[in-house]
């Protein structure tokens, strides 16, 4: 019997001490610290639990900017604890701790495209309203839109769906070189819709559903890849109806297209 | 026999009538297609004789002060039209050489202010606000088919073709490039700006292509064991380069090196991704390892943004003498969130190096420069590129603001001689 007692306290012992030294486990919260530039289901968990308490007024998005930033910081500085706009493992336990998520509303109403918000002490179906649509799940740098994203992979899916990954990119880049370039329009609609600019315009393949490919290639473009090498005109020399085309100077050929300035 | 016949004759019926239809609706596309560039090109006209007025009105003042208006007039009246340029359909060589003159009219009178003599505007517009009647002459000559309802788009389209056109496109386009030649010439920093784009400035020896792949191979050994293919770039890129294409395991991609130095321009690699991801610590740390060893040293942090299966990160040159970042020189690097290797590299802003010059410093009160409700979270220097395209040593502030509950931060960018704010940008 007295075996079997110590036995049973050398038990609790060890299963003691196992939990004491296990990692911090916060909510759902994954193990990975999370700060700004992060993005997925972490951010979202955290902007919905900082909203439940008050500390965050903006959307939802799973995107972490500056608006989470100052939002964890000032939740970090209420708390006691560092403040340094980082999620690591004691502030996500005190948030967790804090707060309540409820994940199952929250990624619904992300699927759904709702406006919505997360405030404790409100019933959540009063919070919810319709919105404008699911949104793209990506991050970008500031000076472009989700809507650019958009009209850009549906032209390079358009323009360049059977080509290589490279040539996709190229062919984004093209779109954002003339952005950029004095003789063409500086908006991404504006070069894109440009008359007699894209075939894919004109015979209205633009408005196919693009892959994740071709979104991948624009996102790629849009960070800062230019596999045309400064690139504004590019064409299929075996479609090629203009005369025009083939007196620009011609800088690399990816796929079927040759690229020209 | 008699059903056949029946059935037949009323399928007949049905395809004459769905097709009449389809014709009826295709012409009436065509016509409100038609009537909306009608409409276009007659506002076109119209606001270029209003543009020329524009710019005769700001010839009767000295002072740049007096036409201040009417210069106003002239950037808004060519963003205009460069807007409607933009949405006709026109040959491409002209419209492009419009757009290109339209937007540096536009901008010279923008920047009129800075100019030190009022007598070289004056010049300038005068020949201008010639060239413009002249423009203006030819485009109602050239449109005026479009415009009056006798020519179809179909007609229209099979007009801009330089072999069927009765009216010379071409000829119209080379016109409107010389008047930007005359006019408007390129400006100190523009040609310096362009011969960076070209990497004129690169002095390196040329590297043979198997020094290329050698390069290749030290950066990615992992993916350059298999390469499918080295081109040399086409006679007419601005500068010459290898396009290295390799295939290895279940990487596909591409990396452009430099024929003048061996400098890489851009690496980008495409594989699946597993689900798994690294820590974003350890995701930097072998992201700043691959940079010091492939020579970039000189290179801080400024960003990074994560997605699906990578992150992005952005690095930027630090010049010695005022440690200010340069950020016209940066590297993007894209990193695989499962494994942490480099999937993509691009260094072609980094190696068209700016040239940057020492420049005053003077101290600006933030109190009295900004509003009473902002804050300064961060200053640094760092040489930014400012309208005229010359590179300025600035403030580069990130300053926060109370909007509606929420914190709205912004980059605000300031001159360190002049006090010009170069930049205000609102960040996500």
């Amino acid at each position: 019997m007295k075996k079997m007692m110590i036995r049973l306290m050398a038990a609790i012992l060890l299963l003691g001490s196992a939990y004491a030294t296990s990692p911090i486990k916060s909510g759902a919260f994954s193990s990975q610290e999370i700060a700004r530039g992060a993005y997925g289901d972490d951010v979202i968990e955290l902007q919905a639990r900082l909203q439940y308490i008050g500390y965050y007024t903006g959307t939802i998005d799973g995107k972490f900017g500056y608006g989470t930033y100052w939002a964890l910081r000032n939740f970090q500085e209420q708390f006691g604890l560092p403040v340094d706009g980082i999620a690591g493992a004691k502030t996500k336990q005190k948030l967790a701790d804090a707060s309540e998520y409820d994940e199952k509303f929250v990624k619904d109403n992300l699927n759904k495209g709702n406006k919505f918000t997360t405030y404790g002490n409100k019933p959540l179906s009063s919070q919810v309203s319709k919105g404008s649509g699911k949104k793209e799940n990506v991050q970008l740098p500031g000076e472009y839109s989700e809507q650019d994203l958009r009209l850009m992979a549906n032209a390079v899916y358009g323009e360049a769906r059977g080509e290589p990954y490279e040539g996709q990119v190229a062919v984004a880049a093209v779109i954002l070189n003339r952005l950029e370039h004095p003789d063409f329009p500086d908006t991404v609609g504006g070069v894109i819709f440009q008359p007699l600019a894209f075939t894919a315009v004109a015979d209205g393949q633009i408005w196919l559903e693009p892959n994740d490919r071709a979104k991948q290639a624009v996102l790629d473009a849009i960070n800062g890849w230019d596999p045309s090498e400064n690139a504004i005109y590019y064409f299929n020399p075996v479609t090629a109806t203009s005369k025009w085309i083939w007196s620009r100077q011609q800088i690399k050929k990816i796929g079927m297209h040759i690229f020209c300035i | 026999m008699k059903k056949t016949l029946f059935v037949l004759v009323y399928a007949f019926a049905v395809l004459a009538i769905f097709a009449y239809g389809k014709t009826v609706d295709n012409e009436k596309l065509s016509i409100a297609l038609s009537n909306q560039y009608a409409n276009n090109m007659t506002d076109a006209s119209k606001k270029l004789q209003e543009l020329e007025t524009a710019v005769q009105k700001t010839l009767l003042f000295n002072e740049a002060e007096g036409s201040s208006k009417a210069r106003e007039d002239i950037w808004r009246l060519s963003a205009d039209i460069k807007n409607s340029v933009a949405s006709l359909p026109l040959d491409q060589s002209f419209s492009t050489s419009w757009m290109n003159y339209l937007g540096r009219l536009g901008n010279y009178a923008k920047e009129a202010d800075q100019a030190k003599e009022h007598s070289e505007y004056h010049k300038v517009m005068a020949n201008a606000s010639k060239n413009l009647r002249n423009l203006a002459e030819e485009w109602e000559v050239a449109t005026v088919g479009l415009v009056n309802g006798r020519l179809s788009m179909d007609e229209w389209q099979s007009r801009l073709d330089a072999t069927k056109s009765d009216h010379d496109w071409a000829g119209m386009g080379t016109m409107v490039k010389q008047y930007t030649e005359s006019d408007f010439p390129l400006t100190a920093s523009e040609s310096d700006a362009m011969k960076k784009r070209d990497l004129k400035n690169l002095e390196d020896q040329e590297v043979t292509s198997e020094e290329a792949i050698k390069r290749f191979r030290e950066l990615f050994p992992s993916v350059s064991n298999e390469i499918i293919g080295v081109e040399t770039s086409k006679p007419g890129a601005p500068y010459p380069f290898y396009h290295i294409r390799f295939a290895e395991n279940q990487s596909v991609g591409y990396i452009d090196i430099t024929e003048k130095g061996g400098h890489v321009l851009s690496y980008l690699a495409e594989r699946p991704y597993g689900k798994e991801s690294l820590p974003f610590d350890d995701i930097k740390k072998k992201t700043e390892a691959f940079l010091k060893e492939a020579g970039y040293t000189d290179v801080v942090y400024e960003e990074s943004r994560e997605n699906h299966t990578a992150w992005h990160f952005v690095y930027v040159r630090t010049e010695p003498e005022y440690k200010a970042k340069v950020f016209s020189d940066v590297i993007h690097l894209k990193v695989a969130k499962d494994t942490g290797e480099i999937v993509g590299l691009d260094a072609s802003e980094y190696i068209r190096e700016e040239k940057t010059t020492a420049q005053p410093i003077r101290e600006f009160d933030w109190k009295t420069f900004f509003h009473s409700d902002v804050n300064i979270v961060k200053e640094e220097l760092a040489y930014v590129e400012n309208d005229r395209l010359e590179q300025r040593l600035s403030y580069y502030l990130t300053v926060t603001k109370e909007e509606h509950g929420e914190i709205g931060t912004y980059v605000v960018i300031v001159d360190t001689e002049s006090g010009e704010v170069i930049k205000t940008e609102r960040l996500q």
